[in-house]
């Protein structure tokens, strides 16, 4: 073992710099959305930002302790750690209700989210579980506990209920794919069952995980843009059915593909290019066209309540469905009406929380008030500035010898990009109304808290990351 | 197999998502407009306010119409509690519970819906963050007792509205009352909302845009509850609401009044106009109402029925629209076309023959002032006769058609026959018969005088409405013409519209009205006279009494009783004409003393004969329906 000369030497400091600028604009924008004339001060503690600073201060101390303690010791406690979130998970359902859900321990104000950390103490074991797995020798037994650890802080937060945190629990999934879990073992297990089968591997199995990805995408990719039929300037009066634009966009993909792939595969696999495009192109054609053609089918109300889940709503005057879609629609109205530089920063109105059009907009629905303040410039910035961190963790991440720094870096970036896609894709129409907050941004003491705690052990651990070598 | 690539994989999905968001925010934020439009529905609002009605004063400054403010107790569904107490609720309102369900679902399906205003579809709109009047038009005392304890009941609480109040309960047909406007009147201007008043009769409807002022528009920035949360921009683009300059009447509320009290138990009119200016000081119709009796949604769908189903029709407006034969009041016109056409002459004589017309029992006038006096029928009838049969033809009939023409015009230049130009609405023109009449009614070149005699005394098919007559009194009292009778005096400091400032003349030089306002005088003041039971001590008073045979259904009725007059003789202030419907007698029984102790009432402000007004007020006259 060998000691760092300093603590800072192997810091990485892009990664730190815009943990702080977001941490600071997210400040900023709670001070403008929570602003009472009467207790201006940003250090009053009567008000949310006052609250907030004290977050931020609390979690900045608790990095600095985090950054402290020796990284060996996630390592070989991962257990432990674990065993104590899955214990604080379960004490938590004991607690009376806050809002329709057992999600709070402690009193009053001061409680915290056992859930926020759940992740943490799930990122660490996943980390250790599969840093000591057999990659290349999968069984059923190393697949089922590998998902059980995922899936035993899931279930106990959907107790809760919290579907929020649960829904970010499914990151862990691209997690086990980038290490190559595969469910082939699973799959095998079942074709097997069929006599006269006996394959030793699936190609199903091994790339099931982005197979279903890319299948759940069509699928409400499809039910997105098919729905409305449209008409076109050049043919007046013809009226095509909206399913064409999706055909349309998969011919168009598929040929990008093909072409790229026409360049970087090497000389000999041009033919497999065109043949992978084409079976693409034709598989995705007819899983998107069946959903097309069942949804057409599908009742009323059903249609209806599939597309408010799908946040798909062709209403922007907000007259028929403002009770139904009442928050996407407001969030929307914000965000849209911010424009290319914003109102101005304490001059949006709609997300103001004085309003009070868009709930939330200090929690879960802060990217409102900053994309109405700050305008298509703003929001860019901070598109950009979550897209630096999540790519700059990659980085990171691959850059590590040790398999288990590896992991826990990839956990925390792809729960990065899980609550920043969410977030923010519903305050724009683009994903589901999910209450979970924007990392480092929204108001709120446990995701700030838990968010740093996961950020600085992994800036410690990626400091280490010459002391060790598996 | 080779894991590494697939950190590709899932960086393409990162960057992937990372532009989509980017060209969906250029897309809402940069490119489409409507989600800045749906902005603007949601927070910035336009908020009309709608300035309390112009005030009315009557011609000596005393408040006929203001405002008063009432309360709504209005309710926003949201707020109110799962576990109120509806039955305290229902004890503090003094409701049922039943009433209290029954009102919330009346709102939810009437103000709790939206009417397109071009495709006229109805579509539900309740919303239950939004704030509806649960009842309307409190009183203040209603308010005080309940209010202390609306904070018990969360989502309810109190809203002022101002609404109409009248001081004094007179002058109900004048006035007018205010009712919400319809759709269509909503759809035709654009100045009204629904749930807006607006004038519905009298000078209130006539005076409608000098009366609603103009409205104020504040912009504010909206909560999500519909409250006002603050001023859009500082109120750069506020304007402020102007209340209508007050409106002065002509009209003397105090003699309004009595002239109501005249008339209680009886059917019948007063109109007073102040013949110097044309501005009527009293306009009496009865029966009346009281005018507060229409204030407001809730006494308005209370009373207005019976108002309406009222036999003896207190609604109608019996001074401007209702047409009575003039009677013996006309001769007083004869007498001034004869002179001017050079038919008589002053001093023109015509005997008393009975044979002709009936007549009472008098000696032959011997003048046009005897005549007048003596209110000889015969005489008026061989006056008539000369101006429609002037020999102008060889036919009788052409000459009758040629002579008739001749007549009418004259009555129209005294504003009969025609609508007056008042500022009211609901007015009729009465009926001054002309060739094309009779030709109408009776065919071409068939009639002629002694077949439209009637005429003559004011009886047949003359018909005048009591304004008219009140009109030629104010003519007579002018020697020869009038102001257009009219309501407002002024509005604000501008003085009347301006086609009241115009004098009219009638076709009647000033010459020839001496003689007959001598007669006018002798009615009143001269032994034998018809109006003796009018004269006041210290007062030269002209006037002239009518009695009008009248039936209903073809049986005689009692006589209308009718009188006009005009005081002082030599320097006018007050012309007067009373109708008195089926009274019995003659124009001298009963019209007559009416007429005199408004005239006393208005020029001396007290009654010195309290027997005289003591009789009239007593007295119950006409086909009262009980």
């Amino acid at each position: 073992m060998r000691k760092n000369e300093s603590i800072t030497g192997t810091f990485d400091w892009p990664l730190f710099i815009v943990f702080l600028m977001i941490m600071f604009f997210g400040l900023a924008t709670v001070y403008s959305v929570a602003y009472d004339p009467e207790h201006s001060s940003i250090f009053s503690f009567s008000e949310k930002y006052g609250k907030q600073v004290m977050w931020i201060s609390i979690a900045l101390f608790l990095g600095m302790l985090v950054f402290l303690i020796d990284s060996d010791i996630y390592r070989n406690f991962a257990i432990p750690i674990y065993a104590f979130v899955v214990v604080l998970l379960v004490i938590v359902l004991f607690m009376p209700k806050i809002n329709g859900a057992r999600a709070w321990l402690g009193i009053g104000s001061m409680g915290i989210q056992p859930a926020e950390f759940a992740k943490i103490g799930t990122a660490i074991l996943l980390a250790k579980y599969l840093s000591i797995m057999n990659i290349k020798q999968q069984t059923t037994q190393s697949v089922l506990i590998a998902l059980g650890i995922v899936l035993i802080p899931m279930g106990l937060i959907l107790l809760q209920p919290d579907a929020g945190t649960f829904v970010v629990f499914t990151a862990f999934i691209f997690v086990l794919y980038r290490e190559g879990v595969t469910f082939d073992p699973i799959v095998l297990l079942l074709i097997n069952l069929i006599p006269g089968i006996k394959f030793k591997k699936t190609w199903v199995g091994t790339h099931f995980i982005p197979i279903a990805f890319v299948t759940i995408f069509l699928c409400v990719l499809t039910l997105i843009i098919s729905k409305d039929p449209y008409t076109l300037d050049l043919f007046p009066g013809e009226e095509f059915s909206g399913y064409w634009r999706m055909f349309i966009a998969l011919f168009i993909v598929s040929l990008v593909g093909f072409i790229i792939m026409r360049i970087i595969f090497p000389k000999r696999e041009k033919n497999r290019a065109a043949l992978i495009a084409l079976i693409a192109f034709v598989l995705s054609t007819i899983l998107t066209a069946t959903v097309n053609v069942v949804f057409e089918k599908l009742a009323s109300h059903q249609k209806e309540r599939i597309e408010l889940a799908l946040g798909i709503f062709d209403d922007p005057t907000g007259k028929v469905k403002d009770g139904a879609d009442y928050n996407r629609n407001r969030a929307m109205a914000a965000v849209g009406s911010g424009g290319f530089a914003g109102k101005g920063y304490r001059n949006g109105f709609v997300s103001s929380v004085k309003t009070n059009h868009v709930p939330e907009s200090e929690t879960d629905f802060i990217f409102c008030p900053w994309a109405e303040e700050w305008g298509f410039l703003g929001s860019l910035v901070l598109v950009c500035l979550y897209l630096f961190m999540m790519l700059r963790i990659i980085v990171i991440a691959e850059r590590q010898r040790s398999s288990f720094n590896r992991i826990y870096a990839y956990s925390v970036a792809v729960i990065l990009f899980y609550h920043f896609a969410i977030n923010v894709g519903m305050n724009i129409g683009l994903a589901p109304i999910i209450g979970i907050p924007l990392p480092f941004f929204s108001y709120g003491g446990s995701s700030m808290m838990s968010f740093s705690i996961m950020l600085f052990i992994l800036l410690k651990l990626d400091s280490q990351r010459r002391d060790v070598l598996n | 197999m080779n894991f590494d690539s697939r950190k590709y994989v899932i960086v393409a999905f990162f960057v992937l998502t990372g532009v989509l968001y980017a060209i969906k925010l250029f897309y809402m934020q940069v490119v489409d407009d409507s989600w800045k439009l749906r902005a603007q529905q949601i927070a910035e609002h336009r908020r009309e306010i709608t300035p309390p009605r112009a005030v009315v004063f009557d011609r000596n400054g005393l408040k006929v119409v203001e405002n008063k403010t009432y309360y709504n107790l209005m309710m926003v569904e949201a707020d109110v509690s799962e576990d109120m107490d509806t039955m305290a609720f229902a004890e503090l309102i003094g409701w049922t519970k039943q009433e209290i369900i029954d009102r919330y679902k009346q709102i939810v399906k009437g103000e709790g819906t939206y009417t397109d205003p071009f495709t006229k579809k109805v579509t539900k709109n309740y919303q239950d963050v939004r704030a509806y009047p649960f009842i309307k038009e409190l009183t203040a005392d209603e308010m005080a007792k309940i209010a202390p304890h609306l904070e018990n009941f969360k989502g309810f609480y109190e809203e002022v509205a101002s609404m109409r109040n009248y001081p004094y309960a007179n002058g109900a047909n004048i006035l007018g009352y205010l009712s919400e406007a319809t759709r269509e009147e909503v759809d035709e201007d654009p100045f009204y909302r629904p749930g807006d008043k607006i004038g519905r009769a009298g000078i209130e409807r006539y005076y409608e845009d000098e009366f609603r002022g103009s409205k104020g528009v504040k912009y504010i920035v909206r909560s999500a509850r519909l409250n006002a949360v603050a001023s859009f921009e500082d109120g750069k683009y506020d304007t402020t609401a102007m209340q209508g300059d007050p409106i002065h009447l002509g009209l003397d509320i105090n003699l309004q009044d009595y002239g109501e009290q005249l008339l209680q138990n009886k059917k019948g009119c007063i109109v007073a106009i102040d013949p110097k200016t044309g501005e009527i000081l009293a306009l009496v119709s009865a029966p009346s109402f009281d005018p507060n009796l229409l204030v407001g949604n809730k006494k308005i769908r209370r009373n207005y029925p019976a108002l309406l189903e009222d036999l003896n029709k207190p609604l109608f407006p019996r001074p401007l629209a209702s047409e009575y034969m003039p009677g013996s009041t006309f001769k007083l016109l004869q007498s001034l076309i004869g002179m001017q056409e050079g038919v008589i002459t002053k001093d023109s004589g015509f005997p008393c023959n009975k044979g002709v017309v009936g007549c009472h029992n008098h000696p032959s006038a011997q003048n046009v002032t005897q005549a007048v006096k003596m209110s000889c029928n015969p005489y008026y009838y061989a006056v008539a006769r000369r101006i429609i049969q002037q020999g102008k033809d060889k036919s009788s009939f052409k000459d009758s058609e040629i002579g008739l023409q001749v007549w009418a015009d004259y009555m129209h230049s005294f504003g009969l026959g025609v609508k007056l130009d008042t500022d009211i609405t609901g007015l009729r023109a009465g009926n001054i018969p002309d060739p094309a009449y009779y030709d109408r009614w009776r065919g071409k070149g068939t009639w002629k005088f002694s077949a439209i005699q009637s005429i003559s005394i004011g009886q047949g098919e003359v018909q005048l409405t009591p304004l008219q007559l009140a009109n030629v009194a104010a003519i007579m009292a002018n020697r020869g013409w009038y102001y257009t009778p009219h309501f407002v005096k002024s509005i604000g400091n501008n003085g009347p519209l301006d086609k009241y400032r115009k004098k009219n003349y009638t076709m009647v030089d000033a010459k020839h009205f001496p003689p007959v306002i001598e007669g006018m005088r002798g009615c009143v003041h001269d032994a034998g006279g018809t109006a003796r039971l009018a004269r006041i001590d210290g007062l030269t008073m002209c006037g002239k009494t009518g009695t009008v045979e009248n039936y209903y259904r073809g049986v005689k009725q009692k006589n209308h009783s009718v009188f006009i007059a005009f005081a002082p003789m030599d320097d006018p202030k007050i012309a007067i004409a009373v109708f008195i419907e089926n009274a019995g007698g003659g124009g001298g029984t009963w019209a007559a003393p009416t007429a005199s102790l408004m005239i006393e009432q208005y020029l001396y402000g007290e009654i010195k004969s309290t027997a005289k007004e003591k009789r009239i007020l007593d007295a119950k006259l006409s086909n009262w329906e009980e």
